[in-house]
């Protein structure tokens, strides 16, 4: 970032780096803030209840220590390093922690997490695994209880009215998500993906409204703008599950690249479905949650009856994305240990090819020690489609 | 190619009853019976998993179940994955996923690439399903993962899914308050199934029948809690390595009267052994748990090694996949998916509440601790199969959680004063790495060098204890 694009990208900058600064701040004047893990947790209930949500995240430059006294390494790496900067206080700020059902490591971990960490509220969110009439009423019913679990750990009632309003600012918080984006459609983008992960990452630390006006300043910077801040060479997608940390973006577009959409859950998976307004909110956020963020944790039923059919429905926001954000090649990055995601790479790379978009597959481990491996086959990849 | 070729022979476990020596032949037998099935097309096949609480549902509308996880199981026993494994990894499937899966999903593009068995296939192989049952839930991903991905190698053959969760334990939360919703839901779920098995076979349920086979599985799991509790016994008539013979007809044949019956035979044969005063190992030093983990299919003889050593496995977590119905507490019901439903719910909620009552305990580890009491155990072993999370994370903090709040061997030391003083010894315990069926990740010598060295930490703990 250089100094021309303003200060603001120097504060993001900083809150990255120090990440949590903020959340310690408000500690200190009596906030209660709620760690969470994974898109599935619903933002807008601990919002609506007086708290603060942070996301936890993990830091490829540390290696795993303590969590490997306490959890298995057959984890998903990226959830294994949350799990250690936990245990390491590095979040020691934090009041609470919400888990869901994302996946088996977060099932399997709960009690580590829950018995391990001194806060004094854990909740579990169970998400449904179909998404069918039933399921949504079952789902329903279970935010309820995480609205009464977080009711009686802040002795504050959550009323219709409070859900309705966190709805409202978290949508605007997406619609603003989604006016950066529009920024990467330039060609070479406005904003590059390092920096688009760094604002993102920074934002699901702070208060919703403190993110909505940090939103704000980098749109008007971005506005301003007169040049890219990276040269231009092939579009590139990202496909997979947290990238909460900037290196394998920042490779791709130090090797000459351009990171301009992605489905992961840190962007476009969690920020472009909105909630809808104007109905039940625990209603509208249980049809957000299980239909609208689409993981593959979620099984949908294959109603084409063919393979094709199936997988143009499942992937479908691919295509989209691809053709909206015109990407000329896709890296598809998987965690090693994740089960959703890597059961599912024959199909996504079938899918990949049906559109006629390059892919590079890439499995890794969630560590800095696998940047020089990547460069090597992302060098490749990028000569191969340039 | 390397995937052609097949992997060398396993020996044969040594078992301790007949019961579970009767196993293997039943087990081949079912197999091809499947496949006899298959032949004559009268009966409708599908694709399913164990502990999913619908094989009433899938007898009741006479629908034969081929249990996926059972014949990679198969294929890892006979030393016989490795070839399917690689075949899934050249697909794109990462070998870090779960092997069972890798190891179907890479039969299942084989068998339907050559429009016949693949070469050799185990026991003739797995028959070609005309649906498949998957089944999400909290207990593990691959399950609706797996027939996903191999539909993209049979896409003409459907899937249904049914979401069975259960409540979380969660300290500040009574399971009661919340499971009324998680009933309701799951009994949509299987009256979802069964519209689904109607649509399929063309036939309707008869719930007369469904009723029967309900009943039927009550007993047979009072049944299997009667029979091996008198495992309890010392010295132990029968051990873990017999167990993982004996979960067939728990997982894979329940809702038949053949399970029921093999089990009234089995609790004979122990009953018979305990009178003579037979054990599992023939002098009896060390009782063992094990703890947690699924078995390393192609070396059940690691079992036998224990035993060598003086060690006997009177329990296990792994595949004890029923409970009592007296101990749960759930409502009485006439409507048979009402009641498998409510079994669900009280057999994973079974140890909540005495998990609450012990501090710093949870439903894993105080079913550990209770059965480390009932089943006067020495120590605990564990088996991290490094593809599997649904049964092996958690295990490292059971262990330490246990140790932390439970410390049952009282010994006598010389204490500072010279007077003797009673303290408490941690129960010692092991953890064994490999997998279930990649044979790749298994070193004998390193397994039995592990299993020495606990054998010296156990007998110098007798050795203190009878000192």
């Amino acid at each position: 970032m250089n100094d021309k694009q303003g200060n603001i990208f120097s504060t993001v900058e900083k809150y990255y780096k120090d990440y949590g600064l903020r959340a310690k701040e408000l500690k200190k004047e009596g906030k209660k803030i709620i760690g969470y893990v994974c898109s599935f947790v619903p933002l807008e209930i601990i919002t609506a209840a007086g708290c603060i949500p942070f996301r936890v995240r993990g830091n490829i430059h540390e290696p795993i220590t303590t969590g490997d006294t306490l959890l298995e390494t057959i984890v998903c790496p990226y959830y294994r390093s949350c799990f250690d900067l936990s245990v390491k206080e590095k979040y020691a700020f934090l009041s609470g922690m919400v888990i869901p059902h994302g996946c088996d490591s977060m099932v399997r971990s709960y009690s580590a997490w829950s018995y391990s960490l001194p806060y004094s509220y854990f909740h579990f969110v169970n998400i449904p695994n179909v998404c069918d009439e039933s399921s949504f009423e079952f789902f329903n019913a279970e935010l309820n209880t995480f609205r009464k679990s977080l009711e009686k750990f802040t002795g504050k009632a959550i009323t219709d009215e409070d859900l309705a309003q966190a709805i409202r600012i978290y949508n605007e918080n997406r619609d603003k998500v989604k006016a950066l984006y529009e920024f990467r459609k330039a060609d070479p983008p406005l904003i590059s993906g390092t920096e688009l992960i760094m604002v993102l990452t920074v934002g699901s630390s702070l208060p919703i409204a403190e993110a909505n006006t940090l939103f704000d300043k980098v749109l008007a910077d971005i506005k301003g703008r007169e040049k890219s801040p990276i040269n231009k060479g092939p579009r590139i997608f990202i496909d997979g599950a947290c990238l909460d940390n900037i290196e394998l973006i920042k490779l791709v577009e130090e090797l000459g690249g351009s990171v301009v959409a992605d489905t992961i859950c840190n962007g476009a998976r969690d920020y472009f479905p909105r909630t809808d307004v104007g109905r039940d909110p625990i209603d509208a956020l249980a049809h957000r949650y299980l239909d609208k963020i689409n993981c593959p944790k979620t099984y949908r039923k294959n109603k084409a009856g063919t393979f094709e059919g199936d997988i143009a429905s499942r992937f479908g926001d691919i295509r989209a994305y691809v053709r909206e954000f015109k990407a000329d090649g896709a890296i598809l990055y998987v965690y090693k240990y994740c089960d959703p995601f890597g059961f599912e790479v024959p199909a996504r790379k079938a899918y990949y090819k049906s559109i006629h978009v390059p892919l590079l597959h890439l499995e890794d481990i969630y560590s800095a020690g696998t940047m020089g491996q990547l460069r090597t086959r992302i060098q490749a990849f990028l000569e191969m489609i340039g | 190619m390397a995937e052609e070729q097949k992997e060398a022979k396993a020996k044969k476990r040594m078992t301790a009853t007949q019961a579970a020596a009767s196993i293997g032949p039943m087990v081949k037998e079912f197999i091809t019976g499947t496949l006899r099935a298959r032949a004559e097309g009268k009966q409708k096949l599908a694709y399913t998993f164990i502990v999913c609480h619908h094989e009433e549902i899938f007898r009741a509308m006479d629908v034969i179940p081929l249990w996926t996880e059972n014949f990679a199981g198969i294929c890892g026993a006979k030393r016989d994955a490795e070839r399917f494994l690689q075949r899934a990894e050249s697909l794109g499937l990462s070998r870090s996923l779960c092997t069972y899966a890798l190891c179907g999903i890479g039969f299942d593009q084989w068998r339907e690439e050559l429009g016949q068995m693949p070469p050799d296939a185990p026991w003739g192989g797995q028959a070609r399903p005309d649906f498949m049952i998957s089944s999400g839930q909290i207990l593990c991903d691959p399950r609706s993962k797996w027939y996903q991905a191999s539909q993209q190698y049979m896409p003409d053959v459907p899937i249904y899914n049914i979401d069975l969760p259960h409540p979380m334990f969660q300290r500040d939360q009574d399971h009661r308050d919340v499971w009324g919703y998680y009933h309701k839901y799951i009994v949509k779920q299987l009256r979802g199934l069964v519209a689904f098995l109607e649509e399929q076979t063309g036939k309707k349920m008869d719930y007369d029948r469904l009723r029967e086979l309900v009943a039927l599985s009550d007993r047979t799991w009072n049944l299997i809690e009667e029979t091996y509790s008198l495992r309890k016994a010392v010295p132990c008539p029968m051990g873990t390595g017999d167990a993982m013979n004996t979960m067939v007809p728990i997982n894979f044949m329940m809702a038949t009267q053949k399970a029921y019956d093999f089990f009234l035979d089995l609790k004979k044969e122990l009953e018979e052994k305990i009178a003579k005063g037979e054990g599992e190992v023939q002098e009896e030093k060390y009782r063992l748990m094990w703890g947690g983990g699924l078995p390393s299919w192609f070396a059940l003889t690691d079992f036998n090694y224990f035993n060598s050593k003086g060690a006997s496995f009177p329990v296990e977590t792994t595949y004890r996949m029923v409970a009592p119905l007296n101990e749960m507490d759930i409502p009485e019901t006439k409507d048979p998916i009402e009641h498998l439903a409510w079994r669900w719910l009280g057999f994973w909620t079974l140890w909540f509440d005495k998990a609450k009552k012990r501090p710093g305990s949870e439903p894993d580890v105080e079913r550990l601790i209770n059965w480390i009491e009932e089943y006067k155990i020495d120590g605990v072993v564990m088996h991290e199969a490094f593809s599997c999370r649904t049964w092996h994370v958690g295990l490292i903090w059971q262990l330490h959680q246990l140790a932390k709040i439970y410390k049952p061997i009282p010994v006598f030391v010389i204490g500072k004063d010279g007077k003797k003083e009673k303290v408490y010894r941690e129960l010692p315990s092991l953890i064994l790495e490999s997998d279930i069926i990649d044979i790749t990740s298994y070193s004998e010598v390193d397994t039995r060098n592990k299993i020495d060295a606990f054998i010296e930490t156990l007998e110098s703990i007798r050795v203190n204890k009878a000192a």
